[in-house]
């Protein structure tokens, strides 16, 4: 079983693979057909819930890098089985979703190569025991995310969202790496099974473990859309409403989550973990809601519910007690399928009608029969209504706020209030759109095609059934993810529609009641909230505008400061930056070796270097250019003889060779120089002049402790030398290492030689002639 | 550059390099030499020519577009290091045929590698020197 969830991860990603060529076979109908992918993977976790109900796991072990002992380790338990259930299943509706309202796209292949790229991301994420392969397929959803936000790649928004969210959770991202890294170093194991079954609270006192915290929420509430982090999922309602749907409502930005109520055994024994997470998501919990209210656009208030809803969720991990991690995990189902039913009906809206203004829509219920239907099922789920998971999801959400410690009746004031402006955003975005009379809208408005509904309606009707029935739900995937949370599975739990006259179902009655006021007032908030909405230039998203400009101009300085486009200041800087970093490694007592050391000296190469010297000084004084090339010749076949006097064929071969070249470009590159000119000024002259000496000398001293020491480390060239025959079969050590020992290096080195090629050829080529002359003559 | 000393004088010498260039690679194993130099001495057949003829003439000697052959040469270099993989040995270790083949002597999977290294040099310097050369003869 195991390893059939394994084969099912690599399937999808192998789908995504085939999904542009499936597209260019059948047209739009590759949707339907991709769509059975996912589903036969649900039908597959699926049949995974009698084992996983029964208190079992399901496991599969891969070594992947022996050497740094990481492995991909799937370990599919409670809390793993309804997320993996949850993406398989939206996702399958996603697809088919994606077909009818992307219908006629020319892209829609590789649309599908990026969605099916993130549900197999995300499988990954859900389903990994080890941490590292986690962070890799954590990362992955990034990418793909920035690939769907950006999918309407012409528009100049949709761009600037993509690098938004991909910047945020990439940091974020790299915060958690570093925090995974450090606490793999300190328990010893980057299993998440192993991490939770250690002695947490020794662990959470050791010096350090507030650092790996912190690291780790950051990955989390940068991924999850937590204050300060937040603004980047409203943004990202660019990407179309499928996207929106599947990733920034019910799977990508609940990893985050996700990740809290994985490691919640091992980081909320740590003092610190309540204090920062809880405030931090009640703040976005409130946050969300507020700024859900302003919003004239249906999408952005389902995001911004969203953002409340992750709040909710994260303050719920942060009390941490069992009546709260309960109300997590059902809130977080009943969020995953009303949630993504409303984004896919709004997106249906929007695709048929042509507006996602809530007062300029109404009275649809006529033309969209089947869309309203699920819309309405969905809001009343969202708005927490009797009979909806929402519902059921919201009296165990007051219940953990009832048992919460805090300061008078601090967490029940706020989590009532988020609820009200949930009740009347609900209203907002599931109700008003269908009901009252019909407005004009810019298309004309009819039922979307069936791909687009089914998956709605099916996920709203999923509501109301668990709504209904909620311990079927309850004890076949809520229990075992509530004992996964907790750490243990001593208490049986039994989910309930009917609680009996208590104080969470007053709060409730109070929610409705304040709820129907406030959407009656809500089309004047959102008037006022226009003219509030230069306000928005002071939040986090203005900081992260400017850290983003402020390293964008940086690097730019920097650029223009190194980049100068003068060959001169290049070969300055180079080094002189090579002057510094020897200088600084040269050790301080240099000892020179001794004379009497030395070989003799012998004629003939004395005769060279004094040809070598003598033809580098021509080169510097001469007015002529071409004097100068041949002068420089003359120097490089004098180190190509002196290779040859020292026994060293190979290279002195190469360098002969590379020489004649040179000289064969530099006659051809002359053609297109101007007129030689003398522009440097005598005191620029001096300073090139001082430098170069000193690096000269710099070598010179180098070579000269090199042999002064004699001791070196002969060990490496002795190995090479004796083991170059019998282990790769070859008398020339010098090829052998270029091809065997060290043909890694000549691979990267080839490389560069490509690089540097097709640099040259693009100077010559792309240029624009005109341009280039301008250059020139310059 | 039209010399008839130098056309005449290249279309011995062009081929004469050629066959050198291959002969250096072959034999770089045991003796000096190796896809490197053998690629630079191939490279400096078709400069030659080039200057005896024009870039047209040595790209049409080519017959190929150097910036294929560099793409080709590394996919062969990178491509002798995937037999390895399949021993569970690391990427690029050597494997070596014990049979010793006439002209050639051993073949193995570093010969392979020098003869993508061959290629890879041979492109990079026709790629070059034509692109400059070419320029200048258009305008």
């Amino acid at each position: 079983m195991g390893q059939l969830s394994a084969i099912a991860i690599i399937v999808v990603f192998a789908a995504g693979f085939v999904a542009p060529w499936l597209h260019r076979r059948l047209g739009d109908r590759c949707g339907i057909v991709l769509g059975l992918v996912p589903l036969a993977v649900s039908v597959l976790f699926a049949s995974m819930v009698p084992t996983i109900a029964g208190g079992g796991t399901v496991e599969f072990r891969h070594d992947w890098v022996p050497s740094l002992g990481i492995s991909i380790d799937l370990r599919i338990d409670g809390l793993s089985l309804l997320f993996l259930l949850l993406i398989s299943v939206i996702g399958t509706f996603v697809v088919w979703y994606a077909a009818g309202y992307l219908h006629g796209k020319k892209d829609l292949g590789r649309f599908y190569l990026y969605l099916l790229g993130f549900m197999g991301s995300m499988l990954g994420v859900v389903a990994s025991d080890h941490l590292v392969a986690l962070f890799i397929f954590w990362e992955l959803t990034s990418i793909s995310s920035y690939l769907l936000i950006g999918y309407y790649h012409k528009n100049a928004r949709s761009r600037a969202a993509a690098l938004q969210a991909l910047l945020v959770t990439g940091s974020g991202g790299l915060a958690m790496l570093a925090g995974i890294l450090l606490l793999g170093r300190m328990a010893g194991t980057f299993l998440v099974s192993e991490l939770n079954a250690l002695d947490v609270v020794e662990l959470a006192s050791r010096p350090g473990f507030a650092t790996i915290l912190v690291l780790i929420l950051l990955g989390a509430f940068t991924k999850s859309a937590q204050f300060p982090f937040h603004f980047w999922l409203p943004n990202a309602m660019e990407a179309p409403a499928p996207v929106s749907s599947y990733l920034h409502s019910a799977t990508m930005v609940k990893a985050g989550v996700f990740l809290l109520a994985r490691l919640h055994p091992l980081l909320s024994a740590s003092p610190l973990w309540m204090p920062i997470v809880a405030p931090v998501g009640a703040a976005t919990m409130i946050l969300g809601v507020v700024m859900g209210l302003g919003q004239r656009d249906l999408k952005k208030i389902l995001a911004y519910t969203t953002v409340s809803v992750l709040g909710t969720l994260t303050m719920l991990l942060g009390f941490g007690s069992e009546a709260a991690i309960k109300a997590a995990i059902v809130y977080l189902l009943a969020h995953a399928l009303y949630k993504a039913a409303l984004f896919m009906t709004s997106g249906s809206i929007d695709h048929e009608t042509g507006s996602r203004d809530p007062d300029a829509l109404g009275g649809l219920r006529r033309a969209m029969p089947f869309t309203a239907t699920a819309a309405i099922l969905a809001g009343l789920s969202m708005a927490g209504l009797p009979a909806m998971l929402g519902f059921v999801g919201k009296e165990y959400f007051y219940k953990a706020l009832l048992a919460t410690e805090g300061p008078g009746i601090l967490w029940e004031t706020l989590g009532v209030s988020a609820s009200v402006v949930m009740f009347a955003l609900a209203a907002t975005a599931a109700w008003k759109p269908f009901f009252g009379q019909l407005r004009p809208t810019p298309k004309h408005p009819h039922e979307a095609p069936w791909t687009m509904w089914i998956g709605p309606i099916l996920l709203a009707a999923a509501s109301l059934k668990t709504g209904l029935f909620p311990d079927i739900a309850g004890s076949l995937l809520a229990q075992p993810a509530i004992h996964a949370v907790l750490g243990s599975s001593e208490h049986a739990i039994t989910l309930k529609l009917w609680h009996g006259w208590t104080t969470a179902l007053a709060l409730s009655g109070l929610t409705v009641a304040l709820g129907i006021v406030l959407y009656a007032l809500a089309p004047r908030i959102r008037s006022f909230a226009t003219r509030l909405a230069p306000l928005g230039n002071c939040g986090p998203e203005r900081a992260y505008e400017l850290l983003l400009a402020g390293t964008l101009g940086f690097a730019d300085r920097l650029t223009t400061a190194l980049q100068n486009g003068y060959l001169r200041n290049y070969l300055l800087t180079i080094l002189l930056f090579t002057s510094a970093l020897i200088l600084w490694t040269l050790p301080s007592d240099i000892r020179l070796p001794d004379p009497d050391s030395l070989t003799t000296i012998r004629v003939l190469p004395v005769v060279v270097c004094i040809l070598i010297i003598a033809g580098a000084i021509l080169a510097c004084l001469t007015q002529s250019r071409f004097t100068a090339i041949l002068a420089l010749g003359v120097v490089g076949l004098g180190v190509g003889m002196l290779f040859f006097l020292f026994s060293g064929p190979d290279l002195a071969m190469t360098q002969i060779l590379v020489e004649t070249l040179a000289l064969v470009l530099f006659v051809l590159a002359f053609y297109r120089l101007p007129v030689f000119k003398n522009f440097s000024k005598p005191g620029v002259k001096i300073r090139d002049a001082l430098i170069a000496t000193a690096f000269g000398a710099i070598m010179t001293i180098v070579v000269l402790v090199g042999i002064g020491t004699g001791t070196a480390d002969k060990s490496v060239s002795t190995f090479m030398a004796e083991n170059s025959l019998p282990l790769a079969q070859g008398r020339n050590v010098v090829n052998v290492i270029l091809v065997d020992f060290r043909a890694l290096d000549t691979l990267g080195e080839i490389t560069v030689l490509a690089i540097a090629a097709f640099g040259v050829w693009a100077i010559m080529r792309v240029r624009p002639r005109s341009n280039s002359r301008k250059k020139e003559s310059e | 550059m039209n010399s008839v000393i130098l056309s005449t004088v290249s279309r011995l010498i062009t081929g004469l390099l050629l066959m050198f260039s291959v002969f250096l690679l072959i034999r770089g194993h045991n003796l000096p030499g190796g896809g490197f130099v053998g690629g630079l001495v191939a490279g400096s057949a078709f400069v030659l020519q080039m200057l005896a003829e024009g870039p047209r003439s040595a790209r049409h000697l080519l017959g190929i577009d150097p910036g294929r052959l560099i793409g080709i040469g590394l996919a062969v270099a990178a491509a002798s290091g995937i037999p390895a993989l399949f021993q569970g040995t690391p990427f690029l270790t050597g494997y070596w045929d014990k049979t010793v083949w006439p002209v050639l002597g051993k073949i193995g999977t570093p010969l392979v590698f020098d003869t993508g290294v061959y290629l890879t040099v041979l492109g990079v310097a026709c790629l070059i020197v034509i692109s400059l050369a070419e320029e200048d003869g258009e305008d």
